[in-house]
């Protein structure tokens, strides 16, 4: 038996918390455009040039008001218990040395960049995975984090007013919870596209485990939509001489 | 693994498609109802597990008084006024499971020691404001009343067709939970629900019920207006 490139728990809580975060973005999407803004009352907001603009209705979840919140304060917890198990998992099994930038990070970086701009015929040397993705996986958890205390800030701001006024009070804790979810999206997007435009084997790789190394990035040298097929196998009886 | 494999893709297959069919009609699937009231419930074990009469709302310093930028909610067709001529003099009924049922006209409630405090105002919508009430502190009536310890809940009757809401005892019993008849140092008018209403910030607007006719201390809850159409029954800030 073949080791599954992400073990079963990484691909349990990867899904759920795609189901999860699917969820209390519609429904906090439903929940901000109940009020589309942030000024208090009778004041003015510095930092939010487009108040009044509601999003979409068909972007968002929970159908009205309160449908929206009681999937919003149902579903925080499912992201807040996934995200320990994955978080505890990839601590105690080891997997976060993956998912960590390494030293010379920057170096590495600005090489993926460079071959993805085409000022670089052939793709950086990795391990799983490239310096782009190590930053990015790393910096998930931490917007998260983010999300789920500014969430908590705004949730309870009389009962936890130490914690809301550290965030700046109600009306900034509410602003940071909109960036946190901005920022969530926006990488989500990215890893998305990357997905299908770079390895859609990866796919596989996240929901049964198989992986192909044959097919990984870097065998392909492959760009955002730039060798995409498997590359053709044409060299097999060389791999004795290496 | 093959086995675990197929359970995954099955559970991942399913909750996909159900967020997915549910996205359409946006309102979820009619069975999650049951877990979203189980998460309501377990929320609120949680949320006056941390409830302190200690926790006092402040706004910020700098903060400006919303005046008229303060939206006026009711729910009535136009703005409920008490009409003296047809209904007789208001007063504020305390009943329920008291020693001393109260009557209170509106002078003896401004002849009671009062509270003129500036709180935030917390809204279901999302939005804050800062305002200053003037009123009676609940816990003073309920000393007045003499309130049995057997009564855990409290419910706000109002006349605006009907509209209540009923809170736990330990919200209504906060220092900063008033019967208040003043707004940023004047009388309330009717849009604000005069001539008297229930006003706290440990709780989100909806649970303040306003052109307040009675207050019950009782022993079970007896939800509310918005909180029997969907909204959280707690709603504690």
């Amino acid at each position: 038996m073949v080791r599954p490139r992400n073990h079963w728990v990484v691909r349990v809580t990867h899904w759920v918390n795609f189901v999860a975060l699917t969820i209390l973005i519609g429904s906090g999407l439903r929940i901000f455009n109940a009020y589309p803004r942030f000024a208090r009352r009778g004041e003015t907001f510095c930092c939010y040039p487009w108040e009044g603009k509601r999003f979409p209705e068909e972007l968002t979840f929970g159908g009205w008001l309160a449908g929206a919140r009681n999937w919003h304060f149902a579903m925080m917890w499912v992201l807040v218990a996934n995200g320990l198990v994955y978080l505890g998992f990839i601590y105690l099994h080891g997997e976060w040395r993956d998912l960590v930038p390494r030293r010379g990070f920057f170096r590495d970086a600005l090489a993926m960049l460079k071959f993805y701009l085409f000022l670089r015929s052939d793709h950086p040397r990795q391990g799983k995975h490239n310096a782009l993705q190590r930053g990015v996986y790393f910096i998930l958890p931490w917007i998260g984090l983010m999300a789920v205390v500014t969430g908590i800030a705004i949730w309870k701001p009389v009962q936890l007013s130490v914690l809301t006024n550290l965030l700046g009070g109600y009306v900034w804790a509410r602003f940071w919870h909109f960036i946190s979810t901005v920022l969530l999206v926006a990488l989500s997007f990215v890893h998305i596209f990357m997905v299908f435009a770079v390895d859609p084997y990866s796919l596989r790789a996240i929901t049964t485990g198989g992986y192909n190394k044959e097919n990984s990035p870097e065998a392909r040298n492959a760009r955002p939509f730039w060798n995409l097929l498997p590359r053709k196998r044409e060299k097999v009886e060389d791999t004795n001489d290496a | 693994m093959t086995l675990d494999r197929r359970k995954f893709l099955h559970f991942a297959g399913t909750s996909l498609s159900a967020a997915i069919l549910s996205g359409c009609d946006s309102r979820g699937p009619k069975g999650a109802e049951r877990i979203l009231r189980y998460a309501e419930r377990k929320n609120e074990v949680l949320e006056r597990a941390l409830f302190r009469h200690t926790a006092i709302d402040a706004p910020p310093a700098g903060a400006k008084l919303a005046g008229n930028a303060l939206p006026s909610y009711f729910i009535s067709r136009t703005v409920p006024i008490w009409d003296e001529s047809r209904q007789g003099k208001w007063h504020l009924e305390i009943g329920g499971m008291i020693d001393r049922p109260l009557r209170l006209s509106l002078e003896d409630l401004i002849a009671m020691p009062r509270s003129h405090k500036r709180v935030n105002h917390y809204c279901v919508e999302g939005w804050t404001a800062v305002e200053q009430w003037t009123g009676v502190p609940l816990r003073d009536l309920a000393r007045l009343a003499g309130v049995h310890r057997g009564a855990r809940y409290v419910d706000f009757e109002s006349f605006d067709s009907g509209y209540h809401e009923s809170w736990d005892i330990e919200s209504a019993m906060h220092p900063q939970t008033v019967v208040a008849y003043g707004l940023d140092g004047r009388f309330l008018s009717p849009a604000y629900g005069a001539p008297a209403r229930v006003y706290s910030p440990v709780k989100l607007g909806y649970k303040n019920t306003k052109y307040l006719t009675r207050i019950m201390f009782l022993p079970n809850r007896t939800g509310g207006y918005w909180s029997d159409r969907g909204y959280e029954w707690y709603a504690g800030v």
